[in-house]
């Protein structure tokens, strides 16, 4: 569908803007602890997925994006950071949209169930609208597709012997 | 939509059709559903009312087409022909029911009935046919209908044009209907005069009553009803007639306009709800492009199931993939913390940097040949980029510190045509191939490092 695409953006930048963002964030993991290596594997595990889905969120475009917003949001939850986010306009604020949503009932219980379930999964979907759930939802997939490419080069190129 | 369902019901009563049957026994179905005394205009709109779950509507439609195994059994032949005769209304085939239609009066009274009061004339004329005009006097029923038709018709345009090929054995008169009534719009235009009321009634009646009088005054409007029909004859129309609006994405205005299509209700909660539910089948095209496997699938539910699967994997291998960084990165990791904290003495740290480096480089050195070419080629390039660090002699120091350069690492990409996975590979083993430089030119001052440094 050409006038959708027009309509919908979901470009998603090349695949050394993902590869720069997640190198970035391991080397800043490594140099934020020299001296204590985390002695628990899964603490490291944790903090690379962290790393990665923060970089990912930053390759995708920062906070120009629902998802990436509120997944850094979430991350600098965690480590009691703030989260700037510049001033944009808006068409439809989030609350307006969680507010309409309560009122409708007659939204099509099938697609609204897997909408539900999708609202769990992507990040910040729980104040979207179906619709523009899908959106976020194309666009992460991009990203997130993108971002599993670039950490499976990383492991082959790491482990290859 | 429906009135090819109901038309091969209908069409059945002469040679048997394999829908027919099990139309029927759906049909009875949904009447059997109201509590309601029989009143067949009154029952259906009831079950309209009822049914405006689309996913009820959905499964009632899918039964109607997909089973083809009759349940004759089930029901009388009165009943058969009391639905016959339902079903005669709503596809506007008076013709078919020629000879049921005798019938129909004797066990079809419940319908019989009411149909008396308001249009004896017509009742006459098409016993099967006048009752719509109390269809379509229902404006939820033509709202619902219409809504019915329009999501049925994409899911179901297939389906529903398969029988024609088995009504074509039918008595002719079924294929003159055949511009009639093509996949959805054949109810809209009974349903379109719903919202101009009266006259409109008048209107689709005279429609009807063509079919058995052909009265001269009639002809041309229910020509015109069919001239549209068949220009239109897709789910997105545009048209002239009761309330049409068109549907317009104006990026600069703050709100969307839209038309109502032909013969659907113009109520602006249908309106949005239309709108909004063309929005997510939109969208939904666009993911069933991204989401591999989904071309196969169709219907909403079964997509989402995919796509919310899809995500649901994507996720878990970033999982299993940093799982695996972080195990591959252990060696890295020691490495880079013991010599992170020694690095204020650069040459008494340099053994060291070797026994460390030379565990690096074995993974390196197979492809050293390969990425020689492209550090020499970056040299000329990126001499200007010098980051010199002359405390930062250690290899893996120099692997970290290669890390910001990747800016100007960007920068050189350029060089390369295709940014492909193999890229990537090389781009990591050249970091290690720096390493290997360095140590061979160990002995060599500080500018190798910086050099090694800006090849990158």
């Amino acid at each position: 569908m050409a006038s959708a695409d027009k309509l919908i953006n979901t470009d998603v930048p090349e695949k050394d803007v993902f590869a720069l963002h997640f190198l970035q964030s391991l080397s800043n993991l490594k140099t934020q602890n020299p001296l204590n290596s985390p002695a628990k594997s899964i603490d490291r595990v944790r903090k690379i997925k962290k790393a990665a889905y923060v970089s990912m969120a930053r390759a995708a475009g920062g906070t120009s994006r629902l998802w990436s917003r509120a997944l850094l949001r979430r991350a600098a939850k965690d480590d009691n950071k703030s989260v700037r986010f510049s001033r944009r306009k808006r068409k439809v604020t989030w609350k307006i949209s969680s507010k309409r949503r309560k009122s409708n009932n007659q939204r099509a219980p099938v697609v609204e169930e897997a909408a539900e379930r999708l609202r769990n999964l992507v990040p910040g979907g729980g104040g979207m609208e179906t619709s523009k759930l899908m959106e976020e939802t194309a666009h992460y997939i991009k990203c997130l597709s993108m971002q599993v490419k670039v950490m499976q080069c990383l492991v082959d190129g790491l482990s290859q012997k | 939509m429906e009135n090819e369902l109901f038309m091969n019901a209908g069409a059945s009563s002469h040679p048997p059709v394999m829908t027919s049957p099990s139309s029927s026994s759906a049909m009875l179905n949904w009447v059997s559903m109201e509590t309601q005394p029989v009143d067949p205009s009154l029952s259906c709109n009831l079950f309209w009312e009822k049914s405006t779950e689309q996913s009820i509507f959905h499964s009632a439609l899918s039964s109607l087409v997909s089973s083809p195994t009759p349940s004759n059994s089930n029901f009388s032949g009165g009943e058969n022909v009391v639905i016959r005769e339902l079903i005669g209304r709503l596809s506007n085939i008076g013709d078919i029911y020629g000879t049921p239609a005798s019938n129909g009066n004797v066990s079809g009274s419940c319908y019989a009935t009411p149909m008396s009061s308001p249009t004896p004339g017509r009742m006459m004329v098409t016993k099967t046919t006048t009752p719509i005009t109390e269809f379509s006097g229902d404006p939820g029923f033509a709202e619902r209908a219409a809504r019915f038709s329009c999501f049925g018709s994409r899911s179901f345009n297939g389906r529903t044009n398969s029988p024609f090929p088995i009504n074509n054995e039918q008595p002719v008169a079924i294929n003159e209907k055949k511009p009639r009534i093509s996949s959805s719009p054949a109810l809209k235009p009974l349903v379109s005069h719903v919202p101009a009321g009266e006259s409109s009634g008048e209107y689709s009646r005279k429609r009807i009553a063509n079919s058995k009088q052909n009265s001269p005054s009639t002809v041309s409007p229910s020509k015109e009803i069919e001239e549209k029909e068949d220009s239109d004859p897709k789910r997105c129309k545009k048209s002239e007639g009761n309330g049409d609006k068109t549907k317009s994405i104006d990026p600069y205005k703050d709100y969307i306009h839209v038309r109502a299509r032909r013969g659907q209700a113009t109520d602006s909660h249908s309106l949005a709800e239309r709108v909004r539910r063309e929005k997510i089948s939109e969208r939904m095209k666009l993911l069933q492009d991204l989401v591999p496997g989904c071309n196969k699938v169709t219907g909403k539910a079964l997509m989402l199931d995919e796509i919310i699967n899809y995500v649901q994997s994507l996720q878990r291998q970033v999982e299993f993939l940093s799982m695996k960084l972080s195990s591959v990165n252990t060696r890295l990791d020691f490495n880079m913390d013991a010599l992170l904290s020694k690095d204020i003495f650069p040459s008494s740290n340099n053994l060291m940097h070797h026994q460390q480096v030379l565990q690096l480089d074995s993974s390196a050195e197979t492809l050293l040949g390969d990425h020689h070419n492209n550090n020499l080629q970056l040299n000329p390039d990126i001499s200007s980029n010098n980051i010199i660090n002359p405390l930062e002699t250690s290899e893996t120091r120099s692997f970290i510190s290669h890390l910001p350069t990747l800016a100007h690492f960007t920068d050189s990409i350029s060089q390369y045509s295709t940014f492909s996975e193999d890229d990537l590979t090389s781009i990591i083993h050249m970091g290690f191939s720096q390493n290997r430089l360095h140590e061979l030119n160990h002995g060599s001052s500080n500018q190798v490092p910086s050099h090694m440094k800006a090849e990158l």
